[in-house]
């Protein structure tokens, strides 16, 4: 019995590797001048949650801070081939990276004087750059990030500066980005977002 | 007019001069005053003035430093827009053995990457070790052409390492991987295969909204048979991706992998192809694995099972089958908010070879300086045949860093 078991799973190994080989011959055909279009830019949003997502399967997370655009350009194509990542995420973690990368220009009053915020943009924004790492109920969705339960108790000012110039939990493995990495986001996102997380997460 | 009404009025002008004179007094005073001050926020504008000349620049400083803002914003774009990029990664590692009262390796694994554009990738590894006589062992750990054709493949040549799995292409690092030493099975020579030479096409694409699928195949020159002291068994596949080919058939193989979660992952593997000893007839040769990945929290579980098989040859010198089966199963948790990670592992190497068997628990602590820097302590409980290597349990430390 036991070795039908083990003909039989040798038969359907070569099977399963020939079947392949002639998928991937059809992939080919199919996809090779697939790859050429502007719409496929990276996305810091879309690779922020690809980074959280895929990184970690195999190493522990690198700090984005750690590499300059241009380097992460090349560790990204290797990670490609190594992590069998498609063209979309590696772009889009790219984008991630490099747009996270980045020292804040620090001016931390202007956070204080935005007014009529009132959090109503903020959830949309925890959502699409923040939830990657922090997670759907805020208790961290890698490890090393903290509950934000445990850290909204600190004043608004340093909230503010720390989610708009990037921090470094004590014990985590890895800095959170400054902005988490969308510098896309003005000084009225990041007030909304903060409104939103004390009245969520507080 | 008669006399009074001259006399009223020559009284009348003669007081209204007395007042002009004291009005006009007063107006003076009033003048100078604000004269005075008109002086003093004259000279305070003044000073003002002069302190913003000072600090203003000219507009031939001005053009200045828009052409130094220009050359900074040509310069940055050079950093994100070229042609040709340069990057070295790689690790090193420096161990230490209780057991044997010695410092046992010294090893330097650095990796070259030269990208063109967004098509080619030349990968290479060097594994440069340091002997027990003192001497220096370089070996090419992998090198590549990777072409990537579109968003979903690239196709590698050269000397890669195995996609059969998951620990030998990605976990091995001594920076990745969490102990000191290999899972038993997966180390050179035993039953999971190294490095292959040849083609492979691998990549990724997605499967519906929120999985995500990646792949790899090839065909290679395939492994060799190295048989036992005494020539009448077959001791081992080595697989040192050798540009000979003995048996003249290539061997395929390849890993189709799911991502069905978000940090989870399930892949199966395997290969075949013919196989021989120098001078004799070809036999079959196969290899199957299934590995898996998954995190809770500060969890991380995988584990990865892998069977080699080589088929008997009656013709042969050493005629009868072989075959080799390990897998392990490995726990790690960090202890959060410390740097500390602690990690457990089970593992199993079976082979028809008493000597090659062994079963080990190994428990470890690390320290993470860093992501990529980190201190091992681990003691392996190992069961083997007594009196050899296999058999002895051992506290390993190491120091590592990945670049």
């Amino acid at each position: 019995m036991f070795n039908y078991i083990k003909n039989l799973s040798c038969e359907l190994n070569r099977n399963i590797v020939k079947f392949g080989f002639v998928s991937i011959l059809m992939l080919f055909s199919g996809m090779v001048n697939a790859a050429d279009d502007d719409s496929k830019a990276g996305n810091s949003t879309r690779g922020a949650k690809q980074w959280a997502d895929n990184c970690s399967r195999c190493h522990n997370m690198r700090d984005p801070k750690e590499f300059r655009d241009d380097t992460w350009r090349n560790i990204i194509a290797h990670m490609r081939v190594r992590a069998g990542l498609h063209g979309q995420q590696a772009r889009d973690i790219l984008a991630f990276l490099q747009s996270s990368n980045f020292i804040a220009v620090v001016n931390d009053s202007n956070l204080m004087k935005v007014a009529n915020a009132d959090g109503a943009d903020g959830e949309s924004t925890y959502k699409q750059t923040c939830i990657a790492c922090h997670g759907a109920n805020g208790e961290g969705a890698i490890p090393g990030v903290p509950k934000l339960s445990e850290r909204l108790s600190k004043s608004e000012a340093t909230l503010l500066s720390n989610i708009k110039n990037g921090f470094q939990s004590e014990g985590s493995t890895m800095a959170m980005p400054a902005k988490g990495g969308n510098p896309s986001l003005s000084d009225a996102d990041i007030k909304e977002v903060l409104i939103y997380l004390q009245k969520k997460f507080k | 007019m008669n006399f009074l009404h001259q006399k009223v009025l020559i009284i009348s002008l003669i007081l209204l001069g007395f007042s002009n004179v004291s009005l006009a007094d007063n107006n003076a005073d009033a003048l100078n005053a604000r004269i005075e001050a008109l002086e003093k926020q004259l000279n305070e504008v003044k000073t003002l003035l002069k302190q913003q000349v000072q600090q203003s620049a000219t507009k031939v400083e001005v053009q200045a430093v828009k052409k130094e803002v220009e050359v900074a914003k040509a310069e940055q774009a050079e950093w994100k827009s070229y042609d040709s990029g340069v990057h070295l990664a790689g690790y090193g590692a420096v161990n230490f053995s209780a057991e044997d009262d010695r410092f046992n390796k010294a090893l330097f694994a650095p990796i070259f990457h030269y990208q063109f554009k967004d098509s080619f990738l030349l990968e290479a590894e060097l594994e440069i070790n340091v002997q027990d006589d003192g001497s220096t062992e370089i070996a090419m750990e992998y090198l590549t052409v990777d072409w990537f054709m579109n968003d979903y493949m690239a196709l590698i040549a050269g000397k890669f390492l195995s996609p059969v799995g998951q620990f030998r292409q990605n976990l091995h690092p001594t920076w990745i991987n969490k102990m000191v030493n290999a899972p038993v099975g997966f180390g050179h020579d035993q039953a999971s295969p190294i490095a292959e030479l040849g083609l492979q096409l691998r990549g990724g694409f997605p499967v519906g909204e929120t999985m995500n699928a990646n792949y790899a195949f090839y065909v290679s020159n395939g492994p060799i048979l190295e048989l036992n002291g005494a020539g009448d068994e077959i001791e081992a596949v080595e697989y040192n991706a050798s540009t000979g080919d003995v048996d003249d058939n290539k061997t395929f193989g390849g890993r189709v992998a799911l991502t069905p979660l978000a940090n989870t992952e399930i892949g199966f593997s395997g290969a075949f192809g013919d196989i021989a000893i120098p001078g004799e007839a070809d036999r079959d040769y196969d290899v199957i694995g299934v590995d898996f990945f998954t995190r809770w929290k500060n969890i991380d579980l995988r584990g990865e099972y892998v069977r080699q098989q080589v088929d008997a040859l009656a013709t042969s010198a050493a005629p009868d089958s072989q075959e080799w089966e390990a897998f392990y199963t490995q726990l790690s948790y960090k202890l959060l908010p410390t740097k500390f990670e602690a990690v457990a592992r089970y593992g199993d190497y079976n082979s028809n070879h008493a000597d090659q068997e062994q079963e080990q628990w190994a428990l470890g602590l690390n320290y993470l300086f860093a992501p990529n820097a980190m201190a091992k302590l681990t003691y392996e409980f190992n069961d083997g045949l007594v009196g050899t290597a296999t058999d002895q349990d051992q506290l390993l430390v190491q120091l590592t860093y990945g670049f």
